[in-house]
């Protein structure tokens, strides 16, 4: 029950404090200025594609997204009709209508004709992502708790660990929550293979500019593939709950020329420990 | 004959024994609402610790990230299994399914008050499993390995099961109890094609506990083993899979939010004709949507699953499964719309609570619409979206329809008739909050805001800000209605018999206002009216 | 439709009389609805085998066969490369690494893997691995003759063992419309940390009795070490 009241005291505390925060807020611009591969404040739309993938599920949500808005729209139309025509006041005698074959026959097919017309691209789409491709490279991508390992098996079979840059060790300009100390270094317009696993409990894999986002189940690789078509740093977060540091396992990527790719293998393939020898390894309690 | 009910009469408990050993449908659907109110105030203060932490950027007060964890789980299963399920199902339907059909009580009055009980003893084991051995932190969904004993040691998680098992014990029991009274209880005349709809809502609701709360049963059991007596469904390591546990979990959790909503169409489908002073619009066209909605909604669970990889063609037929939900439940909303066409409405609470409904679900609908679709959800699965498509859908349209529930019937249950202008100031204060907390998801879900997280981005402030608002708001809106409660029962305006006038067909309101402890001891005929 | 309530021709009372006349059909309903319950539990328990008949059958999530070689000499033309993939889990003290990053072959050709494991920690321990194959879609080609996975190892602290893995693609995965196109496929293992520790205990055993017989023949032979 302490507990309890170091809290209340902590939210009145932060209530009180929030007041310049929020007025702050509001201030900000609300257009969005710049594109960039990282959630901007009051970001309402996706973050810009980085990849075919991600580019076709931006364009067949956007066909959703005007037919939905179209049916919301339609709703609340017919609904500001009724208030104003068939309150009590404008019409005091109800219709004893109950049936209207053409209505219910229209009300169900249109919808069908709807969810047609979506099921087209969409099928189109899923079966896009999941086209077998010719991959050039491969990377392999394990989630722990809580930080991300990645390994290249093709270019020189290496690993390292990618951890989070904890806040009190931020610099001006880095972002908080999605800076890490190892980024991942990718070559561009590059079919990359990607298998991915867990060492301990469910994860995910995800970056929004890429369209990426694949579950990392211990016991199990799964496999897909992304082809980045933009130089560029992508950030992204652990998208399964992990524990307590969910939060903080981010995912930084950085997209480099194939020029510049084969520049830094180089220098990892010596920087960073051999997967032969890889990692420290904790002698962890058996369960029994 | 007549010493039947005399002897009846004589032998009614009173005091504490009254509400423990009750048999009563009324009593017991009481107990119900008592306690789901009763929950609510600590779902709601569990989502408004959250939404506080939320507030801004960084870590504001709750400095264990576990806590915090705990927090998401215990107001995901708090609100499923101990706010909507026992209001609606438990509250609502035991106190109007025997009042609407004609019958003096449920088909199994004893069963009844252990179905309530087992949900009381329920709730105290989940907020228990709260506290102990830091809590569960593994989200209504408990996935493995998180939720093993590996990961999450002590008994929170165990104390969780428990908790679970009672609570759909209980929803089992009711199940079998709901079914046999609206199977074989109906008074004379009154065909299943002449029940109102509010009874085939708790009918198919029925049929939907008894066939998915069991797998969840099973899952939870093979849970509970797997953490303490050596069995390994979900661990590799014994030649188990994790994915396992997603299957049957969901297998039991997509029919579980339609478990949730079906009673609340029902509801809306009784305001709706009520206040319209219409019949509803294509009553059989209503029936069978909500049945086809129950049935496709078992064979659609893997949509919850889409970034788990499995192959493209599970994933295709699971898309377009679930947006076949789609039709059946726009006929719905048309036939509403249809319904209140041309009717003569007067926009009490319960009605501006049923417009809030129709039109809030249909946002909620088409989120869901998209989010069906397994290549776009790559980018929205477990991010903000998701949250605020589910919100919109239950916390948001299920809640409408419990509101709207409770305003259209609190005369009926208490006696008491709610001031008008104060039900409406709290629909209002409602509508703005919930808008203003769950809207400005949706742009946080597309920016890539994913859930579950104690701390996010700078970049996502904005509308998490505006989200904490509204959750005050929306508070403030769950204050009023204690407001309108207390105000209501301690008044002295009596509501009558029939508060809704002419449009309201249904037979709960041929009883007087407060029901009677024991009503349709005469067992009404019912026959149609003579076609026109 | 609109429902009347008409003057009752019943009596007072005869609610509760209808219930009681009720009470034995209510009672077969509620049998029958009790019968389903447990038949969705039962059903619950029967997915764990059902899906791994399934995914057998199937090859579903990429599970793979067994097999015994039967060389027909049906040979692909093409052939396909099979990269090796190891991971450890987090609570095993174990490294573990395939000895070959890949193998190209066609598809009907038999081949031979191996993978390393070393025991790190200071006690012995029972390993087990899982293991799947990526594209999924390839788990029903993908036979395994020979797997060290078939069965559970122990190694002792400090010791290394190489574990082999003779496997082969099915031929006709060129024929299948959906794999014939596959250029890679990526064979994955984990090792956990067995359920079942108890082979450590035979083994204690076991070397107990060995360090028995060795010390007394170093009481009665010089025996020099290696």
């Amino acid at each position: 029950m302490k507990k309890n009241s170091d809290l209340l005291s902590k939210l009145l505390q932060k209530f009180s404090s929030m007041l310049p925060w929020s007025v702050a807020l509001i201030c900000m611009p609300l257009i969005q200025t710049s594109y960039a591969s990282e959630p901007q404040p009051w970001q309402w739309n996706f973050q810009p594609p980085a990849t075919p993938v991600m580019e076709q599920i931006i364009d067949f949500h956007n066909l959703m997204f005007f037919v939905e808005v179209g049916i919301v729209l339609l709703v609340l139309g017919l609904m500001v009709y009724i208030v104003v025509k068939f309150n009590s006041k404008a019409n005091p005698k109800p219709t004893k209508t109950t049936h209207n074959t053409t209505l219910e026959v229209l009300w169900t097919v249109i919808p069908i004709v709807i969810l047609i017309i979506f099921a087209v691209p969409s099928m189109k789409l899923l079966f896009f992502m999941e086209k077998a491709q010719n991959p050039e490279m491969t990377l392999k991508v394990t989630g722990n708790q809580w930080y991300w390992s990645y390994q290249y098996p093709d270019n020189g079979n290496f690993e390292f660990d990618s951890n989070i840059i904890p806040d009190e060790d931020i610099k001006p300009g880095q972002r908080r929550l999605l800076e890490v100390d190892n980024q991942v270094v990718l070559p561009v317009n590059t079919e990359i293979k990607v298998l991915l696993t867990a060492r301990d409990v469910m994860h995910n894999w995800a970056v929004p500019a890429f369209g990426i986002k694949i579950d990392t189940i211990p016991g199990r690789i799964n496999e897909t593939w992304m082809k980045v078509t933009k130089i560029g740093t992508y950030y992204g977060q652990c998208s399964e709950l992990c524990g307590v540091a969910h939060s903080r396992m981010p995912i930084s990527v950085k997209v480099v020329s194939k020029e510049d790719f084969k520049k830094w293998l180089k220098k990892a393939k010596s920087e960073f420990a051999s997967s032969d020898n890889n990692k420290m390894l904790k002698l962890a309690q058996l369960k029994k | 004959m007549s010493n039947i009910t005399h002897d009846h009469h004589d032998h009614r408990p009173s005091g504490w024994k009254r509400w423990a050993y009750s048999t009563n449908h009324k009593d017991i659907g009481t107990m119900y609402l008592v306690l789901s109110m009763f929950a609510a105030i600590i779902g709601g203060a569990a989502s408004m610790l959250m939404r506080a932490e939320l507030h801004e950027p960084g870590i504001q007060f709750i400095t264990d990230p576990q806590f915090y964890n705990v927090l998401v789980t215990a107001h995901g299963f708090i609100m499923v299994f101990f706010v909507v399920m026992p209001a609606l199902i438990g509250g609502f339907g035991n106190w109007f399914i025997p009042l609407m059909i004609g019958t003096p009580d449920m088909a199994f009055p004893r069963m009844n008050n252990v179905s309530f009980w087992l949900v009381a003893a329920a709730l105290i084991l989940l907020v228990i499993a709260g506290f102990i051995d830091g809590g569960a932190g593994t989200g209504w969904t408990v996935y493995p390995p998180l939720s093993s004993a590996d990961y999450h040691p002590g008994m929170a998680v165990d104390f969780g099961i428990l908790a679970l098992h009672l609570a759909g014990a209980s929803s089992i029991l009711g199940a079998i109890n709901f079914i046999t009274t609206i199977i074989n209880m109906r008074a004379p005349g009154m065909t299943f094609h002449r029940m109102p709809l509010f009874i085939w809502a708790m009918l198919l609701t029925a049929f939907l506990l008894l066939l998915a709360i069991p797998v969840l049963a099973g899952a939870l059991t093979m849970l509970l083993t797997d953490r303490n007596f050596g069995t390994a469904f979900f661990a590799p390591d014994g030649g188990g899979d994790p994915v396992l546990w997603q299957h049957l979990f969901w297998f039991f959790g997509h029919p579980e939010v339609y478990i949730m909503i079906l009673p609340a169409f029902g509801i809306i489908s009784e305001i709706v004709s009520t206040f319209s002073k219409k019949p509803i619009f294509g009553y059989l066209g209503m029936a069978y949507a909500m049945t086809s909605i129950g049935v496709v909604g078992f064979v659609v669970w893997a949509h919850h699953m889409y970034t788990m990889g499995f192959n493209v063609e599970t994933r295709a037929y699971f898309t377009l499964a679930t947006m076949v939900i789609a039709v059946p439940t726009g006929i719905k909303i048309f036939s509403w719309l249809a319904t209140m066409w041309g009717g003569s409405i007067k926009f009490d609470t319960p009605m501006l609570y049923s417009m809030g409904f129709i039109f809030l679900f249909v946002v909620g609908g088409v989120t869901g619409v998209t989010l069906a679709n397994a290549g776009v959800d790559m980018a929205f699965h477990d991010t903000y979206f998701v949250v605020a498509h589910f919100h919109y859908v239950l916390s948001i349209s299920a809640l409408f329809s419990m509101y709207a529930g409770f305003y259209y019937w609190f005369g009926k249950m208490s006696g008491k008739r709610y001031p008008e202008w104060l039900g409406r100031l709290q629909f209002w204060v409602t509508f703005v909050g919930v808008n203003l907390l769950f809207f400005p998801q949706h742009f946080a879900g597309m920016a890539g805001m994913p859930r579950r997280i104690i701390d996010y981005p700078d970049a996502y402030a904005g509308w998490n800000m505006i989200s904490s608002w509204g959750a005050y708001i929306s508070a403030v809106g769950g204050i009023l209605f204690f407001v309108v409660l207390y105000k209501t029962l301690t008044s002295n305006v009596k509501a009558e018999a029939n508060e809704w006038g002419v449009g309201a067909t249904t037979l709960e309101w041929t009883v007087d206002s407060p029901a009677p402890f024991h009503t349709h001891e005469v067992t009404p005929n019912i026959i149609p009216e003579p076609a026109e | 439709m609109e429902l009347k309530k008409q003057k009752s021709t019943t009596r007072v009372g005869d609610g509760v009389v209808n219930m009681r006349k009720k009470s034995s059909r209510n009672g077969l309903t509620a049998v029958v609805l009790g019968f389903l319950v447990f038949s969705m539990i039962g059903l619950a328990y029967a997915s764990e085998p059902l899906y791994r008949i399934f995914c057998q059958v199937t090859g579903y999530g990429g599970t793979t066969r067994i097999a015994v070689f039967d060389n027909k000499g049906l040979v692909a033309k093409n052939s396909i490369t099979v990269r090796f993939d190891a991971n450890v889990n987090k609570l095993l003290p174990w490294r573990f690494k395939p000895m070959q990053n890949k193998i190209t072959l066609r598809p009907g050709e038999q081949a031979i893997a191996f993978y390393e494991a070393t025991n790190v920690s200071d006690k012995p321990i029972v390993g087990t691995a899982v293991f799947n194959v990526a594209p999924f879609k390839v788990g029903e080609y993908f036979n395994k003759i020979e797997c060290f996975c078939f069965t559970e190892q122990i190694l002792l602290p400090g010791q290394t063992v190489q574990m082999p893995v003779t496997f082969f693609v099915d031929s006709s995965i060129a024929e299948d419309r959906n794999t014939k196109e596959v250029s890679t496929i990526t064979l994955s293992y984990t090792f956990y940390a067995s359920d079942d520790q108890s082979e450590v205990e035979n083994l204690s055993r076991t070397s107990l009795e060995i360090k028995k017989s060795v010390d007394s023949l170093r009481r009665t032979q010089i025996i020099q070490p290696g």
